[in-house]
């Protein structure tokens, strides 16, 4: 018997349709069994980090801080730096394509044909993302973000912070409220009445275009399925912050400015737990900033020729960057939860897809790790040369999250030499 | 002894294939048996003509190859070991494809190596194609006889908003809504890169809500308003102060910085509705001999930053013209005009007084706007859904003014609309089953006593969520004329086909060559065809990365947005005028002419080209300028801003000028750090890099273009010497010293890889002229990668030739071989076989007749 969905919902009426939806159930009915809530914040600076300054010489727990990390001493304790790594089979020569790559750890980003694989904060969402209002949260101060679907389709990432903060703290009018459902239910049987049809035409393909309309089919059913959660989430009135809604900064140049409105975006967001996960993309703007000191483009910057007078530019922008994520560290580690602070439930993950913007290298990638549980306090050194791939620190962080998987991308083992404590 | 056997393993596999053909035919002939044939195939295939490519290509590979590429530590990460005979594998197949790649371009063997005789490289490369077509054909073929390669795909987010305009009839913009494809090379057409995620049909929801929306007329109609903005009643304008000075008939300004708003922005104006707004600008050049340029923005009152560029122009010296324009505009916003071109700053006018300051500047005298322009009410996107069905107040709103469409037959009315509206949106007759869904949703709406609008609406969002249009569908197995049109759209109008084109797929006439040389002409002639260039051109040549980089400005102080904004229009306008006058593609690579305004010309150093209007200028024959290698836009989307690579410039003319892309660097080996100390240049640090083995093969291709461009700054300018912000001569530009210095010499001059040397430029253009088969042959494949949605292969190569060898008799000609490429079977959608049967529409079951299937 055919059944559509929609019309099962009606019979049924919709309180009874969720226990179907396993993985949409509110993190309200969780609430009575106490689990340890675990959450990942993954950033990326597109153009990295100048490596002198970020990369102590010596390896282990005795390292003296460079310029950079002495900005972090604070967090010492909370954060591990980690030195040499790099994604595996990348080239040099589509450096920034990269960005398209680096949570997913697919190769050949930027050449054509290349086809991208789930990136990390998806594939926990998959397995944890059922549990918030928001499965997870993909923030870009500027274009776009870092998250890919399985098939290897780019989400779009949400550039206003406005927009987000009023999507998961400020409740619509009753009106709107009802509108809102009226135009969730209506799409959704349109969904539903579309995937019956082009169901029926799939025999009628080869198979590459069989492929494509699988495609198609995926996304309907997972939009229905989310909007469906929605129509549940629009119900459940929304947790209530005293912050005020954030102002969005339209001057593109202002990459600080952006930056901090996404962090603390994102600490709201972990705090009310609205999200366990979320993917942040800072700027690589062409335009100056608005820093004393700063008189060029930060991407001009990162090409600087090993001219030091753009050298010291370049380090005050870096800088500023680092300060503002330890601002960040601060505000977690600020944040009680019924067992720990925040930053020991969520590991904080400071990226890049370059490793030396001036040659675009893909090597040698910055990558700072904090909180989340780990053991931290020292620079972990692998030779560049021969580095473990970077999708292993991902594996390290998946488990990290309560996922018991011991694969993902071309990761070949957790990462060697982070322990989790406890 | 491991490889040889590897090798003869191939030879069976793959011999056995053409064994079964030949078999087969012949047993057809004979009407033997297949079973009883079969048996003895093994035996059949050693002798039999069809091991001899394989014999060839096996030998060759030992003869030429094995040093490199077989055993554990192979070059390039290429193992011939990998290759298998089975071409049904599309990883074998694309392996297969870079390996003929190699040795088409003849990268492979590297320089300095021996290399196999051309017959036998020919007699490998036709055999690989004939391999790949017959997959290609098998993969396809799965459902039905003998159809195109062209790919089922879903609308790029460019053809999505203009197949929205065309088919709604309305003009919005839906970017801010829609992702940007994320195919970063390459064309956006491509269909395997075209992914539809969950994400992305929610950004559909909302774009087709807006379009509905626009196009249905719920409100009266806008007052349009008319009016003359004098410029001294402007209050950013201080009277006689800063950079401002008032004339009798006027307002002169003497320079302009945007960050601090020294500029002329409209405070008395502020649009109130969305729609086509006229603006007339009346002003002059003051103080000069020369017309000053201007842009004019757009944005909302407060917020500098989201201004958008509507255009530059220019007004004339001395004698008050009027510069008008039409742009379709959002609410709440206002306009700035920006003076460009004024050679000083803001700081200097002040310090001299503006009453003495005897410097150019340009004066503005009024504003005029008028808008929203509405020719009818309701609007043509309202009646060409309604008709026209009467409208009523909406129940419950009758004081908002607010209106909707009713009807007594709700159900009729809303059913022939939908059925009408889902064929023009289908591209393609539609069935009772295309409608089941959308019919449902309608009947379902009413029956819960919506109006009938609310119950239209949701029936048109039905339409545009559906995979018929969201997708160009390409039916299996058949050589469909609905299809084709729409292919022909896509390709040179990049949207959704008109009456014209639907009509003669309808009849029958499209597959006839007359008629789709008459429609090709007609598409390039009309003004959507716009889309082709910009797209088509635009992608091929990566000009969407104009704004990637920010140059330098200690370097490249001279680099402004006119000369951004000016370099991309030149190679578009250059791309045109070659298409219309059917003129040779040899001109991208080498021409006697330039599009050219005042800006650009400056820039290149032609003299007697003044204002913003473009126009076509000769250019000296020194091949400094004229073609697409020496324009702006080219040198600097292949440069970083503050330095150029030879190494990039190198590939990006390989790969986009003569179509034989590079290998890709391998892991190992890291880039060159750049270094702008004005110690060393680029080509000295690369000449470290290129004499390792491992690197040389590749730069012997990848180093004679990049090294004859790097007489051409990031900006494109002429260079005898880099410029360096360390060591050097001081540099003296009109009076002023600059902040960078004269650094180390520029050397273009180098070898192509077959030993012809050249001295710069101009004789590594005349070097690629002397080849004009490759070019036209690199063209054609990205022609009919963009119509198509995939890079055409091994399989297409024949397809290829047989499109340059008749190219050659016409010239070269750009609009011949757009027509050779419309005309060609691949786009045809016919494969390897001729169209016999007439077309005939996608589906079986009968379509639904509509309004414009009816006319005669």
């Amino acid at each position: 018997m055919k059944l559509s969905r929609r019309r099962w919902l009606k019979t049924s009426g919709i309180t009874l349709a969720l226990p179907c939806l396993e993985l949409f159930q509110p993190a309200s009915a969780f609430s009575a069994i106490v689990k340890q809530r675990r959450r990942m914040v993954c950033i990326c600076a597109p153009l990295g980090f100048y490596a002198p300054n970020l990369f102590p010489e010596r390896s282990g727990y005795e390292y003296q801080p460079t310029p950079y990390l002495k900005l972090l001493e604070d967090h010492r304790s909370n954060f591990t730096i980690i030195s040499g790594l790099a994604h595996a089979g990348s080239s040099p020569g589509f450096a920034h394509q990269a960005t398209a790559s680096f949570l997913t750890g697919a190769e050949g980003a930027g050449r054509p044909g290349f086809r991208n694989s789930i990136s990390l904060d998806q594939y926990a969402a998959q397995h944890i993302g059922g549990e918030t209002r928001i499965p997870s949260l993909n923030l870009s101060c500027e274009g776009l973000g870092l998250a890919w679907t399985r098939s290897g389709a780019q989400i779009p990432a949400d550039n206003s912070p406005s927009r987000v903060f009023s999507r998961l703290f400020l409740d619509g009018s009753p009106g709107e409220v009802e509108t809102q459902i009226r135009r969730l239910e209506d799409g959704r049987s349109i969904l539903d009445d579309l995937r019956m049809q082009a169901t029926s035409l799939r025999g009628n393909l080869n198979s590459s275009d069989r492929e494509r309309l699988e495609e198609y089919l995926t996304s309907v059913r997972e939009l229905e399925q989310r909007m469906a959660r929605d129509e549940v989430w629009c119900k459940t009135p929304k947790p209530k912050v005293k912050a005020e809604t954030p102002k969005d900064i339209s001057n593109p140049a202002d990459l600080l400015g952006r930056a901090r409105l996404m962090f603390d975006l994102t600490h709201l967001a972990l705090q009310t737990d609205s999200t366990r996960l979320v993917t942040i993309m800072l700027t690589g703007s062409t335009n100056v900033p608005p820093i004393p000191g700063v008189s060029l483009g930060h991407h001009d910057l990162s090409h600087h020729g090993k001219d030091p007078g753009k050298l010291n530019q370049l380090k005050i922008v870096e800088a500023e960057t680092v300060k503002a994520v330890g601002e960040f560290l601060s505000k977690l580690k600020k944040s009680r939860e019924e067992t720990s602070d925040l930053l020991g439930s969520t590991t904080v993950f400071l990226g890049s897809n370059l490793g030396d913007a001036s040659s675009h290298s893909v090597r040698n990638l910055p990558v700072l790790v904090a909180g989340g549980g780990f053991r931290h306090g020292q620079h972990l050194a692998f030779d560049p040369q021969k580095p473990p791939p970077l999708c292993n620190l991902y594996l390290s962080m998946l488990q990290r999250l309560g996922i018991e998987t011991d694969r993902f991308s071309n990761a070949t083992g957790t990462l060697t030499g982070l322990e989790t404590v406890g | 002894m491991a490889v040889i056997w590897k090798l003869s393993k191939w030879a069976i596999l793959g011999v056995s294939r053409f064994s079964i053909e030949s078999i087969f035919i012949l047993s057809m002939m004979l009407m033997i048996p297949l079973s009883v044939v079969a048996v003895d195939k093994e035996d059949a295939q050693k002798a039999d003509i069809a091991s001899v490519p394989f014999e060839a290509a096996r030998n060759l590979f030992e003869s030429y190859c094995r040093n490199c590429h077989i055993g554990p530590d192979v070059k390039g990460d290429f193992r011939l070991t990998d290759l298998h005979s089975d071409f049904t594998d599309r990883k074998n197949r694309d392996l297969w494809e870079s390996l003929a790649l190699q040795l088409q371009s003849g990268t492979m063997p590297p320089a300095k190596k021996p290399r196999p005789p051309a017959d036998n490289v020919k007699q490998i490369l036709d055999w690989i194609g004939g391999e790949m077509a017959a997959a290609q054909v098998a993969e396809k073929a799965g459902v039905g006889p003998v159809p195109g390669r062209v790919l089922t795909r879903r609308l790029t987010r460019t053809e999505y908003i203009n197949t929205i305009r065309d088919l709604l009839k309305v003009d919005i913009d839906l970017t801010d809504l829609l992702p940007a494809e994320t195919n970063a090379t390459g064309f956006e057409t491509r269909a395997e890169t075209l992914h539809v995620s969950s994400h992305l049909l929610e950004s559909y929801m909302a774009a087709a809500d807006r379009a509905i929306d626009a196009a249905i007329a719920s409100a009266p109609r806008p007052r349009t308003f008319s009016r003359r903005y004098d410029i001294k009643n402007e209050r950013s304008i201080r009277p006689n102060g800063s950079v401002y000075r008032h004339l009798d008939d006027g307002v002169a300004i003497f320079a302009t910085s945007v960050p601090s708003n020294i500029q002329v922005t409209l405070w008395q104006y502020m649009t109130r509705a969305r729609g086509r707004y006229r603006f007339r600008i009346s002003g002059y050049g003051y103080q000069t001999e020369k017309p000053i340029a201007f842009h004019v923005k757009v944005g909302p009152m407060n917020a500098a930053a989201q201004q958008q560029t509507l255009g530059y122009f220019d007004l004339p010296a001395g004698a008050a013209a009027v510069v008008e324009f039409e742009r379709s505009i959002d609410p709440e916003q206002t306009i700035r005009i920006v003076a460009d071109g004024l050679r000083t700053s803001t700081r200097e006018v002040e310090k001299i007084g503006v009453e003495n300051y005897t410097g150019p500047g340009l004066v503005i005298q009024w504003v005029e706007i008028e808008g929203p322009l509405i020719e009818n009410w309701p609007p043509p996107s309202h009646k060409a859904l309604f008709g026209d069905l009467p409208q009523r107040a909406i129940k419950g709103a009758e004081g908002s003014g607010r209106v909707e469409v009713i009807s007594t037959q709700p159900l009729v009315e809303a059913e022939r609309i939908l059925t009408d509206f889902a064929r023009r949106a289908f591209r393609r007759p539609v069935t009772a089953s295309d409608m089941a869904p959308v019919f449902s949703r309608v009947r379902d709406k009413l029956e819960k006593h919506a109006t009938f609008e609310e119950a239209v609406r949701i029936g048109l969002r039905a339409v545009l969520l559906s995979p018929d249009f969201l997708f160009l569908k390409e039916p299996a197995g058949k050589a469909d004329a609905y299809a084709l049109a729409s292919r022909l759209s896509y390709f040179l109008w990049s949207s959704m086909p008109d009456d014209a084109l639907y009509e003669l797929a309808g009849n029958g006439q499209l597959h006839n060559p007359a008629t789709l040389h008459e429609q090709v002409e007609r598409m390039l002639n009309d003004s959507k065809a716009v889309a082709f260039t910009e797209n088509f051109a635009g992608q091929w040549l990566g000009l969407g990365a104009i704004d990637a980089t920010m140059p330098d400005p200690t370097l490249y102080p001279e680099f402004d947005d006119i000369l951004k904004d000016s370099c991309v229009r030149e190679t578009l306008l250059f791309f045109d005028e070659i298409l219309k006058n059917d003129l040779s593609l040899t001109n991208f690579v080498s021409s006697d002419f330039a599009m050219l305004n005042g800006r650009m010309a400056e820039h290149y150093g032609i003299s007697g080209v003044e204002g913003m209007a473009f126009r076509k200028v000769p250019v000296p024959p020194d091949g400094r300028r004229g073609g697409l290698l020496t324009m702006t836009s080219i040198l600097k989307v292949t440069a970083n801003g503050t330095t150029t690579s030879p190494v990039l410039r190198g590939a990006w003319v390989l790969e986009r000028i003569l179509g034989t892309p590079p290998p890709k660097p391998t892991a190992e080996i890291e880039a060159v750090e750049p270094d702008i100390r004005g110690a060393t240049t680029i080509r000295e640090q690369l000449a470290l890099h290129r004499e390792r083995v491992e690197c040389a093969s590749c730069h012997a291709v990848i180093d004679p273009p990049g090294f004859a461009l790097e007489s051409y700054d990031v900006i494109g300018g002429w260079r005898d010497r880099y410029r360096s912000i360390g060591a050097g001569d001081p540099v003296v530009v009109d009076g002023r010293r600059m902040r960078y210095r004269q650094g180390p010499i520029v050397d273009p001059s180098y070898r192509l890889s077959d030993g012809r040397e050249f001295r710069d430029i101009g004789g590594y253009k005349q070097l690629l002229l002397s080849d004009k088969a490759s070019l036209a042959r690199a063209l054609a494949a990205k022609l009919l990668a963009y119509a198509t949605g995939s890079e055409p292969g091994l399989a297409e190569r024949a397809e290829i030739e047989a499109i340059v060898a008749r190219l050659q008799k016409k010239g070269y000609g750009l609009r011949s071989l757009i027509h050779e490429v419309a005309l060609s079977p691949v786009l045809q959608g016919r494969g390897i076989e001729q169209v016999t049967s007439p077309p005939t529409p996608e589906k079986t079951e009968k379509s639904i007749p509509t309004k414009r299937d009816q006319r005669p």
